[in-house]
């Protein structure tokens, strides 16, 4: 009697600590996003005040002087957008090519070139600015999107390799050999057989490029100074401003830049935890 | 049988498909950084033609107390961010896998910072911790607590870095837990209940091991990656105040584009390759022997 009663009592305590864990998780993980957009939308003078809580009254004027004040940061995301773009594009082709080669042949080369891709995703990029810098310059390319968008797609082209990899390895290679009875070439097997089924791992591959393009901060401080300037280097000069930050309109410029990739990272959460098990942690 | 006898067997065919990508991946990153190897122990600045100066370079950071600064700032924080975010992404992980209503909303949550930029990261949580006005600046305030001065006091730049970092990588280390956790077959739980195990038990005999590749394939990822940190420093202390949060990355960098002392970036470039490659030689090594065996 006593000995149930103990255990329906530890079963509702252990209820209300996970309730109060899982809050805790809610509160670190979503808090700081959804301050910052309500900040948003909260006038500019009523920001920091600590007697606004219970009439807020949403308002757009942040957003307003954001585009009165700060053409260059919707020139930004226009830059963002066209370097995302591109990257994106050059990565999944890219790594949908090698993942097909490195899925289907088999050789001491091949295994070699798969590790040496592997060892050198894992080279920090800082390092390989340094040299870069001057031949980038050497060939006019600084501030212009290619270097961005070169850049980006290398980096994340090992990786996605290896998730291409890990998708076109589960396509059955019966398909492949009926193909080739049938005197298909390696590239009309690529194109019929392979590309119609492994759209999962394109996309996967794609959400994680888009993720990084998007936000890239290093890279873009480094190589673009005015023409191909992204959006989060806008952003840091904002900040940058040491004495007179708008808050408001950094808020309002967070906002847009984060809502949608935020929104496309929820949409696409199967594919994201798809493509990390399928091969983050292996390319 | 017949399939090995097709010439579309040869691997030669492979080759066109593979050469983009090792083509990029050498251009970008093998070449520069052999060239920084063979610049480290070179005297050179931008447009300036080379001159051998053997380990000079090496010498003069090794000498230099600004890059043993770096270095013992992004150890502390690498340290702290990587094992507490393993913490952390455990507990969520084991929370989440115990079954919990509205959990692909729940998980939406606990991804969303993925989608954060590093500049995003940094106007939240600056803004949070404002010395004056900062929501958590007034919690602790109204706790009887000391805020945070984070633009003053080093160490307390340092532990906001870390904190906005583990914030921005915990999703990261979330989903291969979780997923690890997930593929952990459901009769072990049954059986280890059946002979009357506690939960601590459960945890400890079933749970922990077979997480531990997971956990330490995380590790490891975060380990190098947490390495290369430098867009949270600079843009929350830009390394100040007077040099004393600077990190490894941020050192580099000033070297090369601030202070013109290119010799001593390529030597740190270098030393922070060199030490990359060896946080990861172990899971290098395993993957070598699996590739091998899969592929020849």
């Amino acid at each position: 009697m006593t000995a149930d009663r103990s255990l329906a009592l530890r079963r509702v305590l252990a209820g209300i600590g996970r309730a109060v864990a899982l809050g805790f998780v809610l509160l670190w993980s979503v808090g700081p996003i959804a301050l910052i957009i309500m900040a948003a939308f909260t006038p500019e003078k009523e920001i920091f005040s600590v007697a606004r809580r219970g009439n807020w009254q949403p308002t757009l004027e942040n957003f307003v002087s954001l585009w009165a004040k700060w053409g260059d940061f919707f020139v930004g995301l226009a830059n963002s957008l066209i370097v995302t773009l591109g990257a994106t594009l050059l990565a999944v082709a890219v790594s949908t090519l090698a993942g097909f080669g490195y899925s289907r042949w088999k050789s001491r080369f091949l295994a070699g070139s798969a590790f040496a891709m592997i060892a050198l995703r894992l080279l920090p990029p800082i390092v390989t600015t340094l040299p870069l810098f001057p031949i980038v310059n050497a060939f006019g390319l600084n501030d212009t999107y290619l270097v961005l968008i070169l850049l980006y797609a290398t980096f994340f082209v090992s990786m996605g390799t290896m998730v291409m990899r890990t998708f076109i390895d589960q396509i059955p290679r019966e398909l492949d050999e009926a193909a080739m009875m049938d005197g298909a070439s390696s590239l009309q097997i690529l194109r019929r057989v392979v590309l119609p089924l492994c759209g999962q791992g394109m996309i996967a591959v794609a959400i994680f490029v888009i993720v990084y393009a998007w936000n890239e901060f290093l890279f873009a401080f480094i190589f673009t100074t005015k023409q191909a300037k992204t959006a989060p280097l806008v952003m840091s000069e904002m900040i940058g401003s040491l004495d007179g930050v708008e808050w408001g309109v950094l808020f309002a410029a967070t906002t847009v830049h984060l809502l949608p990739v935020l929104v496309f990272v929820v949409l696409c959460q199967r594919h994201l935890i798809e493509g990390l098990t399928a091969g983050a942690t292996k390319g | 049988m017949a399939a090995a006898m097709l010439p579309s067997r040869n691997p030669r065919i492979a080759l066109p498909y593979v050469v983009p990508a090792l083509a990029m991946l050498a251009a970008v990153i093998l070449l520069p950084g052999i060239y920084v190897f063979w610049l480290s122990f070179h005297a050179s600045s931008f447009g300036q033609s080379p001159v051998y100066v053997g380990l000079a370079n090496y010498a003069k950071i090794l000498a230099d107390p600004y890059f043993w600064r770096a270095l013992k700032n992004t150890v502390i924080v690498v340290l702290a961010v990587v094992h507490i975010e393993l913490l952390l992404g455990l507990g969520v992980a084991l929370l989440f896998a115990h079954g919990l209503p509205f959990r692909k909303l729940l998980i939406a949550c606990v991804l969303a910072p993925y989608a954060v930029s590093e500049v995003g990261a940094v106007v939240m949580w600056r803004t949070m911790f404002d010395p004056e006005a900062g929501l958590v600046t007034r919690w602790l305030t109204g706790l009887g607590m000391t805020p945070l001065e984070w633009s003053v006091v080093p160490m307390h730049g340092l532990f906001l870095v870390a904190l906005l970092s583990i914030w921005l990588h915990l999703p990261f280390s979330f989903i291969i837990l979780y997923a690890a956790r997930l593929s952990i077959p459901k009769d072990l739980y049954e059986a280890a209940r059946v002979d009357g195990a506690t939960a601590w038990q459960c945890f400890r005999r079933i749970t922990l091991p077979l997480l531990m590749p997971a956990i330490l394939i995380a590790m490891l990822f975060r380990y190098i990656f947490a390495y290369r940190l430098f867009s949270e420093v600079w843009l929350l202390t830009g390394g100040g105040p007077a040099r004393q949060t600077e990190v490894v990355a941020i050192y580099l960098y000033l070297e090369a584009f601030r202070y013109n002392n290119f010799g001593a970036a390529t030597a740190t470039g270098w030393l922070m390759v060199l030490t990359s490659l060896a946080l990861a030689l172990v899971y290098l090594r395993k993957l070598y022997r699996e590739m091998l065996a899969r592929d020849s």
